[in-house]
């Protein structure tokens, strides 16, 4: 039933102004939120701090009951998933066995070019304190911070694949910005036909292409992994497969699965580099590459010279 | 005497504001937590506007701004959002629940689920386009639907829960 006290429709109408005066406040705040200054950031990482013991504590019995649920759900269909699993195995070890004869002959391919030994990651891994709801916000907050080396920038991951990018760091907590939230933008390349292009967000379940040429030609299930464009990301991390809607249109579905999220690990020894160091003197003109040997018939940028035209 | 009568009454609001905002501030974090479960995996309910709603059309009580505000203000930090945008929802949805129920709508009417999803949608559709502006950006829309659709059909679901159980406790005292 509507009801309400004649009282207090009274005290509403006094604080109406006060009402309005207030999301106002919010109004300025969202917009200097949007600024990204430091002294907003440091709050929010420290109140992120102070907060998170309360909300790992409401969250743990909730996330506790869902696991639950779901292995009663799991538990109906367990012969189908054991059949499944089954096929799934033997799959796997054709693969296997056709992928260990193919790793030694890329490790010889290497030697032979002499290619540079690839950088080992260092990896941190925390545990997710909060769950990645949210209608406009898509970030999970884990526990491990300023403590563990961990900065702005540096890519979150879990073994499916690439999960977000650190976008906040508090001295115990860091959060990370999620692939799915509107707001990230991840340069990745199609690992069928090699064409570059940059994945968005769209706080769902899919994430949008963007800048991928009108010449390429995604094919249905092809996996998509990060290209490192910009050094901003290590490169050949899985984000997820090409997927065609009803209307023709392609989009990513990440491999990753959000909701599930228990441990993510960042990689700690790549930070987001300023691309103006406080070195940088301007731009200066190209060099000419030092004379070197080349592969016969290619110049340094890998082109096609013919020998007639530079004698 | 009076004094200390004072004194007590403002202990008294004190205490209630206190375990207001302790319970919309657990209650928002419980909001979160849901897309735990499978089935909010796309969007959770707004339990918040649910119990907000409830507190001042049922139980006839002022939600004070200042706890509202704060409020949102943790929830924001906690899951990331941009600083503002909670609080801007849960002062709007206040405001409006007050002018439509409270002054526009004759307090006989009973049909309060059709009110509740109009001041909802629109407290909502505010925040949304704010949300729009800010990111330049156009969100994909099933999540959308779906976080308005569930919190639509939950209302009437926790409020007959609540109806029963106030039934039931008033049947055992007498």
């Amino acid at each position: 039933m509507v009801s309400g006290k004649p009282s207090n429709l009274k005290s509403f109408k006094n604080s109406r102004n006060f009402n309005f005066i207030l999301i106002f406040l919010c109004l300025t705040l969202v917009f200097l939120g949007k600024l990204d200054l430091i002294a907003i950031r440091n709050v929010k990482a420290f109140l992120s701090d102070f907060l998170a013991p309360v909300t790992y504590a409401i969250n743990k019995p909730v996330k506790e009951i869902a696991g639950v649920f779901e292995d009663v759900k799991s538990a109906g269909s367990l012969r189908e998933e054991n059949i499944r699993l089954k096929s799934e195995v033997r799959k796997l070890k054709v693969i296997n066995s056709k992928a260990s004869s193919q790793e030694l002959e890329l490790l010889e391919l290497r030697q032979l070019l002499k290619v540079l030994p690839e950088k080992k990651n260092n990896i941190i891994t925390g545990r997710a304190i909060t769950a990645p709801g949210g209608v406009f916000a898509n970030t999970v907050l884990i526990n491990a911070g300023e403590d563990f080396g961990i900065k702005v920038g540096q890519p979150a991951i879990s073994s499916l694949g690439l999960v977000g990018y650190v976008v906040n760091v508090g001295l115990k907590t860091s959060r990370i910005l999620l692939l799915i939230d509107i707001n990230s933008m991840i340069p990745v390349y199609l690992t069928n036909s090699n064409w570059p292009a940059v994945v968005q967000g769209q706080s769902g379940k899919l994430l949008k292409i963007k800048f991928l040429s009108s010449k390429a030609e995604p094919i249905d299930g092809e996996v998509v992994q990060t290209s490192g464009h910009g050094n901003r990301l290590p490169a050949g991390i899985n984000v997820g497969k090409i997927v065609k809607s009803f209307s023709g249109k392609f989009y990513v579905a990440p491999t990753v699965e959000f909701h599930r999220l228990t441990y993510i690990s960042i990689i700690t020894n790549k930070t987001s580099q300023p691309f103006f160091s406080k070195t940088f003197d301007g731009f200066a003109p190209l060099q000419k590459p030092e004379s070197s040997i080349n592969l016969k018939g290619l110049n340094l940028s890998g082109k096609r010279v013919i020998e007639s035209l530079d004698n | 005497m009076t004094k200390h009568n004072k004194i007590f009454y403002y202990f008294y609001k004190l205490s209630l504001s206190t375990l207001f905002f302790v319970f919309i501030f657990c209650l928002l974090n419980l909001q979160t937590s849901l897309s735990f479960f499978l089935i909010f995996e796309i969007s959770t309910p707004s339990l918040i506007s649910i119990m907000i709603y409830l507190y001042i059309v049922k139980f006839n009580l002022n939600p004070s701004n200042i706890i509202l505000l704060l409020t949102g203000f943790l929830h924001d930090i906690m899951i990331g959002n941009n600083v503002g945008t909670t609080s801007i929802f849960l002062l709007l949805f206040k405001y409006f629940t007050y002018s439509i129920i409270l002054e526009k709508i004759n307090k006989k009417n009973q049909e309060d689920w059709i009110y509740f999803t109009i001041i909802f949608i629109f407290s909502f559709v505010i925040v949304l386009l704010f949300n729009l502006i800010i990111n330049f950006s156009i969100p994909e829309l099933s999540p959308i639907f779906f976080h308005v659709g569930i919190t639509l059909i939950l209302y009437p679901i926790i409020n007959t829960s609540i109806n029963l159980f106030s039934f039931v406790s008033r049947l055992i005292k007498s």
